[in-house]
Formats: C-alpha cells, structure tokens, sequence
C-alpha cells in the first residue's frame, strides 16, 4: 500500500494541433475526421501526478468518461505517470452529459478506485469545452477542498497537509502567486503553466525509473485497465448523462472576425537591394520610435 | 540534509559509462551526471573502437565490460583493410597498412558515437539501477568543494550533493580538471584538432565501392598536399551506411598558419581519391516558377520534397540486404524487383512532371569537430586530485602514434582500472589519496597503452617499415636515410629503438612529427610513384553556415564562452580556427556570437570556458 493515493480526471479531446484538425463547411469541428488524443490539460494533470509518484511512491489512477475509444487517451496519460489503474466509464446511458452529470460519474469512480483517494488532479479546462467546470463540480461533489489554478505543490506527509501555490491573473492586475496549505483530500486544477521540477539527484534516478516503467505500462495498458458501464458504476440513472445535466447548448455561434487593418507587402529574394528595401520598409513603418 | 553517494561519475562519455558499467558489476552504487539531454548526444569521436590484446600486460576492453557488445551493441563495421595514402594534386601512392592495424588488436569497429553511446548507457543505467545508483542526464556540474572528507557536488539544475570518491570523465575540456586544479589546460602543442562530416551512402555502395563483404568496412588515412601543409592528416572511414570523412591535425601547426577547419575537410574532400569515395546519385530539385499562382507553387514544392524523400528512403532501403527485406516482410511490396520499379517510376515522376535532376554529388549530414588530447605530451602524470580520478579525454589520454589513432579503447581501459580502485576504497572505506588515488596511478602506470605513449615499440616499427619496404630509398634517405636504414636491419633496429627510447619521446616527437614527415615526404612519394586518380565530378561543398544550419542545438540564451582578452593575438586566431565560425573581428576587437558553438573547446585555451547547461548547446544525431 502507498502512502498517498492519486487519482487523475482526464479527457479525450479533438486534437487541435495544425494538420490535425478538420472543420465542416460552416467552420463546425468534423469530429469524424479530427483523431482524438489526452487534451493537454489532461497531459498537464497527468504531469502533476507523475511528480507525486517520483517524490512520494504515490499510486496513480487515471480515470475518464467518454466513449471505448477514450481508453486512448487513458493510454497516453499512463505514459505520462506511470499509473498504476486506468478507469474507463463508459455507456450510453453518460451521452449528453453536461459537467455536473459528468462530475457525477467521475466522483462515484473515485469511490471505485484502489485505497482512500488523497488528492484528485484535473485539467483547467477541456479544449473543447472549456468550461472548466468539471474539476469543481466533481470536487463539490466529493466533499474535497477545491485548489484552482495550481502551479506547484508539495505534500507534507507527515501531518497530511498540501502546501500548493495558486497563479492568480487578474485582467488589468498583476498576477499574483498566492501559497495555500489544506488537509487531505484535495482535488487540485492544474494550471496550465505548471511545470514540474526534480531537483536532486533522487528524484532525477526516480524519475528515471518511474518513466521506464511508464514506457512498459503504457505498451500493455489493457492490463491495468477497468472498464465501467453504469450500472457497474452504480450510479443514479437521473443524475447522469441528459437526464442528469441542467444546461443544455442549443445554439453555438462564431465569433466574427475582426477585419485586419494591416497592409503586407512581399519583398522576395536576398539581394541587398531587397533587404535595403525591407530595412527601409522598417525604419519607415517604425517612425518615431528610436533604435539604436 | 544533503543526499549523499559513494561515487559519482561526472562526464556520460564511452569512458564515463564504461566506469558506470564497471562499478555496477563489482556491486558498487555509482551515479553518472551527464550534461547532455540525452547520453550520447554530445560525443563525436574519428571513430574506430579497438579491441587490443597487448603482448605484454592486459588490457580491459570494452566486451569486457559490455559482454553482449559484439552481439547486440550498434557498432557499424569491422575494418578489414586498413590504408594510407599519400597524395599530391591527383596523384596517389598508397601503403597497405592492414598489418599495423590488426597489430595486438581482437578487432577494431567503426562506430558512431550517438548511438554507440546511448547502448552504452542503457547497459550501464540498467546495472547501475540495481545497485541503487543510476545515470542522471541534463545536468552540468559547476563545481567541488571539499569541506569535510567527502566532495560537494553543485550542479547548475540540482540542489547540491556530496559523493565518498568521483570519477572525471568530462573530455578533454574537463572542467573538473580546471575546478580542481589539477592540471592546467593543454596547449595546442598536446593537441590536435579534428574535424569530420558525416557523408550519406548506401550500404551496398560501400561494400562495392570499398571492396568489402557485408559488416566488413576500411580505413583510410591520407597525407601529403590534403593537410595543405599541416601536420596531421585527414581520413575516410566506411560505416554502416555512412562514411566519417575528416581531418585531424597538430593545433599548433594550425596555430603557426590558421587555416578554417571547414577548409582543410574540404580540402580532403576534394582530393580525387576521396571524392570518388563519397560520390553518389543526388536528387536536386528544379527552381520553381515564381510566376505560377501560389497555390500551385506550394504543389510543386510539397510534391517534389514528398517524392525525393519517398525516392531516397527506397533507395537507401534498396541498397541493404535487410532494408529490402523489410520492406517486403512489411507487405508493401510482393517482391524486391518491385521495390526497384517503384524507385524507377519515382524518379520518373520527378524527372518528367517536377525536372527534377538527378547528378552525381555526395551528401553530408553532420558536421562536428573536437580536440584530441595527444597522449604522448599531454596524459595527465598524476590522474588523480584528493579523492578524483581522471580518466580518458580528461586525463589526456590516447595512443596517437603516426597511422595509429586510438582513444576510446584507453579512456575504457582507464574507467575499469578507476573503476577498481574506487571499488576497492569503498570496501576499505578509505578515499584517502594515499589508499585510492595512488593506487589508481599506479594502475594507470601498468597499463600497457601507458607504456605505449611513453616508448617506441619496434615490433609495430617494423610492421610500419614492411608496409613501406618498396618506397625507394631516395626519397625516404635524403631525410631520414641514417635513420631508414638502422630501423630497416632486423639487430641494428632494436638498438636504435633502445637509442631513441633513451632520447625520449619529448625530444624525437618534433623531429618525427613534421611537415616533412607528414607533408613533404608523401607528396614527393606521390609525385614520383603515385597513379593517377580523376574524380569524374566537382562534390559541391556546403558553406560553414550551411553545415551549422543542419546542426540541432538547444539554444541557450547565456553564453557558456567568455572572452577575457578580445585584443589578444590567441583569440584573432579564433576567427579563423573556430569550426562553426562563432568568432569575428568587429572594430579591431574579436567578438563571439556562441549561437553555432559545437563545444569543441578550440578556443578554451583563452577563454572563460565551460559546457553549457544541463541540455542545452549542440544535439550530435551521429557523433
């Protein structure tokens, strides 16, 4: 048994990257044509929990709702942490889910997984959602101190105690980094910009360890896989999926684009006549402002 | 509280790792700090890998220490043929050296040292991983300290750790040797510097073209007009699918005239012989029609890159027995006279729809330089520092004696016996430089390639004067004639060896490596008794700028150089001596622009010099 339990929420997402994505006529996403992966927040958070597994042992499951095709991206997020059990709920009965319908299967797997849950990490947000609901709700509905926007943090194991640091951005503000401590359990939102860092010499070896083994996990990840369908899941029929989910999108608009104002003209070549043209293109657009 | 290890290793090197590996398989925990992000990716070497069996003494080789290298490590080929040419404009005179080479020797691979050296790593990592040790990549130790018995380790990425013994294996621009003091930095008089290109060609080409079986390769060394008057030579070595193509010369003989290391390669390369060495079909594009609508230059451009790589990549794969074998095993094709059409239909594709043409040329892909510590006026008398050893590169050592180029077989013989003596240390608990660093010198002392870059063994003399026995005496005689014949009469050989071993090294070594040894007399031998060669094309040499621009860096916005003094005469030699150009003058003063640095240390001598950080600086995909 580990002395600290982890359990990741992620998500399969439209992958985004250029060459990837495809998009109907009327600027839609052709889901059909565009692979899914892990969404990179997802990646982030699997990132977050990786960091407990080389500094505390921790033991790491990785769970996610959404269709069979979503134990892919549970595949990918093993490679990043080297989970120990990978958790798909999957069923019909989930389609339509809003977030508080999602949040309600992601909070009774939770109460699947192996060993008490210590802290449960999210994304910020999904790509292709981006509400950024999720996280919250499922943390409300376990009953977990919610921490958002979490750059960095350290367990203290002796006393059960999280110590995390907080990015705040505030438009027109600067940001700020705000240091909270809670007891275990907390449900964590990684922030985007979190980075983890191994600065000795054990970790670096643990690192390493830990990542060979994700390597090998990850090649046969069926193995440490669980699927669930509702009813194995045990949940409320009327909390989940449409029947489950207060809002509903009925109408998804795009947003106009701005008319450019810029002006480009192409100055071809490597002649110095041609880059003598593009300095004094410069020089003249740049007017007032001196260079030196 | 301060982690703390019995040894750490600092430098991921072939000697490093060999240390590593060592360690782990006497029980011993042991941590290697690499500054690479990946091992290997900062290593380049000539490369031959030796395997020796020296008459008297023993040395460690690396299957020794690696017990599955022949089997399963990435070694290219076994050189067979072992050749030196002396050369003047395009005349050729050559010398069947095959002899000297297999001289004491199991075998010598040639090797590319990305590769070679990540299967060493991984080796190494995984016995070390047993012992609670393990390899830790992307770090760069910036300093020791010793303030009890054990030493400080501060690195630029971690916190700071202490280790009971450490082993520097940092090269030979080893900073541990500067933080410790333990020597000064070598002058260009103990080194040479070496520049190499890696050159794409097909596997079977190269057994065609350089007469050898499958796993089979040769050698070539050249001297004569190619060193453009420099002491040294230049070489061709066949890998797998790929020759290293370089040059290695005395620094201070390119000190007394700077000439561009890019220069001398080129040199090499254009030499007949060579040419028709690295020569191959190449694809080159057709300039597109500036005038056709955007769109439809994108086309072209997409189309006719997506063709040549389809092109080369089949016929890279149709040239090797294994290549076509996969091919068909992977059900692409039904049969390999397919592989061949659909190589025809390509290349029809874009002589026809793209103009594509096809010419004779050679095509590079990788351009790295490096010191190399001479031996024989540089290895370290003392290698050792309180409770640091120093082995390999660091320590200066390698055996480099006229066409007998050896250095990564000593710096792995110097690991086991580091290894050892750090071994036994820790079961006495005693680092004392007494108990472990005198032993290790005394181990060092007993290493036959020790012995090598000390005396003159005339047994490998006289294999050299074999090889030579048809050179007219006239040629060799007005220089060397009193000399000639003493080494060439069988009694009178082993006085004069004993004769000049007295003399020593230091005072022989000037008169032995000249221009005239390596420069006057192979012109005139090729002048006199050199056949013709004529390359049947001009290779297009890249540029300097062309050659860093297919290099792969991970940028460091600091500089790892400092200049101290951008009015000395040392530092205008830079601007000429750098490989990758990173020197220029600019009001009178030399400026640096560390960008292109590939780390070779060239200009360390008068510089504020030091690795990059962890992960950051040159990325070597060959080595």
């Amino acid at each position: 048994m580990s002395d600290l339990n982890i359990a990741v929420n992620v998500k399969l997402e439209p992958d985004f990257s250029e060459g990837n994505v495809s998009y109907n006529a009327d600027g839609t996403l052709n889901r059909a044509e565009t692979k899914s992966i892990l969404g990179p927040h997802s990646a982030v958070a699997s990132n977050a929990a990786f960091y407990s597994k080389v500094l505390y042992g921790a033991r790491v499951a990785v769970t996610t709702m959404g269709p069979p095709i979503a134990d892919i991206a549970l595949q990918q997020a093993q490679l990043l942490s080297d989970a120990d059990e990978l958790h798909l709920y999957s069923d019909r009965m989930f389609a339509g889910a809003d977030t508080l319908a999602t949040a309600e299967v992601l909070k009774t797997g939770i109460s699947k997984v192996d060993g008490k849950t210590d802290i449960v990490f999210s994304g910020h947000r999904a790509s292709d959602g981006e509400t950024g609901q999720t996280g919250p709700q499922t943390a409300w509905k376990l009953g977990f101190t919610f921490l958002g926007n979490v750059i960095d943090y350290y367990v203290d194991m002796q006393s059960r105690i999280v110590r995390a640091k907080r990015l705040i951005s505030l438009q027109g503000f600067y940001d700020v980094v705000e240091e909270v401590e809670a007891p275990l359990p907390v449900f964590i939102a990684i922030d985007p910009s979190y980075k983890a860092s191994f600065n000795t010499v054990s970790q670096r070896l643990a690192f390493e360890k830990y990542q060979k083994e994700a390597k090998g996990r990850a090649q046969n990840y069926k193995q440490y896989l669980k699927v669930f369908n509702a009813q194995q899941l045990g949940v409320d029929p009327k909390l989940v999926g449409l029947p489950g989910s207060p809002t509903i999108v009925y109408k998804v608009e795009k947003i106009p684009k701005a008319k450019a104002s810029r002006k480009a003209e192409v100055v071809e070549g490597s002649s110095r006549e041609q880059l003598a043209k593009v300095a004094t293109k410069i020089f003249e657009v740049l007017g007032g402002l001196v260079i030196k | 509280m301060m982690e703390s290890y019995e040894v750490a290793i600092i430098g991921g090197g072939s000697a490093g790792l060999a240390a590593l590996k060592q360690l782990s398989n006497l029980g011993k925990q042991a941590i290697l700090i690499e500054a690479g992000k990946q091992v290997g990716t900062k290593n380049i070497s000539g490369g031959i890998l030796y395997s020796k069996k020296p008459r008297n003494g023993r040395v460690h080789n690396v299957e020794d220490v690696y017990p599955e290298f022949l089997q399963d490590a990435p070694i290219e080929r076994k050189i067979t043929q072992y050749m030196l040419h002396s050369t003047s404009r395009n005349k050729v005179f050559t010398l069947n050296l095959t002899a000297a080479h297999e001289y004491q020797a199991n075998f010598g691979y040639s090797v590319l040292l990305n590769r070679l050296t990540a299967w060493f790593a991984k080796q190494a990592g995984e016995s070390a991983e047993k012992q609670g040790g393990g390899i830790v990549s992307g770090v760069h130790v910036k300093s020791l300290s010793w303030p009890g018995e054990k030493t400080v380790i501060e690195t630029d990425e971690l916190d700071p750790f202490e280790a009971k013994a450490v082993i520097a294996a940092d090269g030979v621009n080893s900073e541990v040797a500067a933080m410790t003091g333990a020597r000064t930095k070598f002058t260009p008089e103990q080194l040479y510097q070496g520049v190499k290109v890696i050159v794409k060609l097909p596997e079977e080409i190269i057994e065609e073209r350089f007469g050898v079986g499958t796993d089979e390769g040769a050698a070539h060394l050249f001297a004569g007009d190619v060193t453009l008057n420099h002491i040294g030579g230049g070489f061709a070595y066949t890998n797998r699918d790929t020759l290293s193509v370089g040059a290695v010369y005395h620094y201070d003989s390119l000190m007394t005239r700077p000439t561009e290391p890019s220069t001398l390669v080129n040199a090499l390369l254009k030499n007949p012989m060579v040419a028709e060495f690295v020569k191959d079909e190449v694809a080159v594009k057709m300039e597109i029609n500036k005038d056709l609508p955007k769109e439809e230059q994108l086309r072209v451009r997409f189309a006719t890159s997506k063709l040549i790589k389809t092109w080369n990549e089949l016929r890279d794969a149709w040239y090797s027995p294994s290549g076509r074998k996969r091919l068909v095993e992977a059900g692409k094709f039904k049969t390999e006279a397919e592989i061949k059409s659909r190589i025809d239909y390509v290349q029809n594709e874009l002589t026809s729809k793209y103009s594509t043409r096809f010419v004779t040329d050679y095509v590079e892909l990788e351009y790295g330089a490096k010191l190399v510590p001479d031996g024989k006026r540089c290895a370290m008398k003392k290698p050792f520092h309180k409770n640091v050893l120093f082995i390999g590169d660091a320590a200066g050592r390698g055996v480099f004696i006229g066409p007998r180029i050896e250095g990564l077989n000593v710096g792995i013989d110097d690991a086991v016996r580091a290894a050892n003596a750090v071994a036994r240390a820790i079961d006495r608990n005693n680092f004392g430089p007494q108990y472990m660093g005198e032993y290790y010198s005394q181990m060092i002392e007993d290493s036959p390639y020790t012995r090598d870059m000390r005396e003159i063994d005339k047994d490998y003399l006289k294999i050299f004067l074999d090889a030579a026995k048809d050179v007219p005496k006239d040629i060799i005689g007005q220089r060397y004639g009193m000399l000639f014949r003493l080494m060439s009469s069988g009694t009178l050989r082993g006085l004069a060896v004993g004769f000049a071993n007295i003399l020593g090294y230091d005072k022989l070594l000037p008169l032995v490596e000249s221009e005239d040894t390596y420069v006057q007399v192979p012109v005139e031998l090729a002048e006199k008794m050199g056949r013709s060669m004529t390359a049947m094309y001009e290779p297009t040499l890249p540029t300097v700028a062309q050659r860093v621009a297919r290099l792969k860096y991970d940028d460091d916005r600091a500089s790892h150089i400092k200049v101290l003094n951008p009015n000395s005469e040392f530092m205008k030699k830079m601007v000429v001596l750098c490989p990758t150009n990173c020197y220029s003058i600019e009001g009178g003063e030399v400026i640096l622009q560390h960008e292109a640095c590939i780390e070779c240390g060239t200009c360390a001598k008068e510089t504020e010099w030091h690795h990059p950080r962890g992960e950051k600086g040159i990325v070597y995909q060959y080595g």
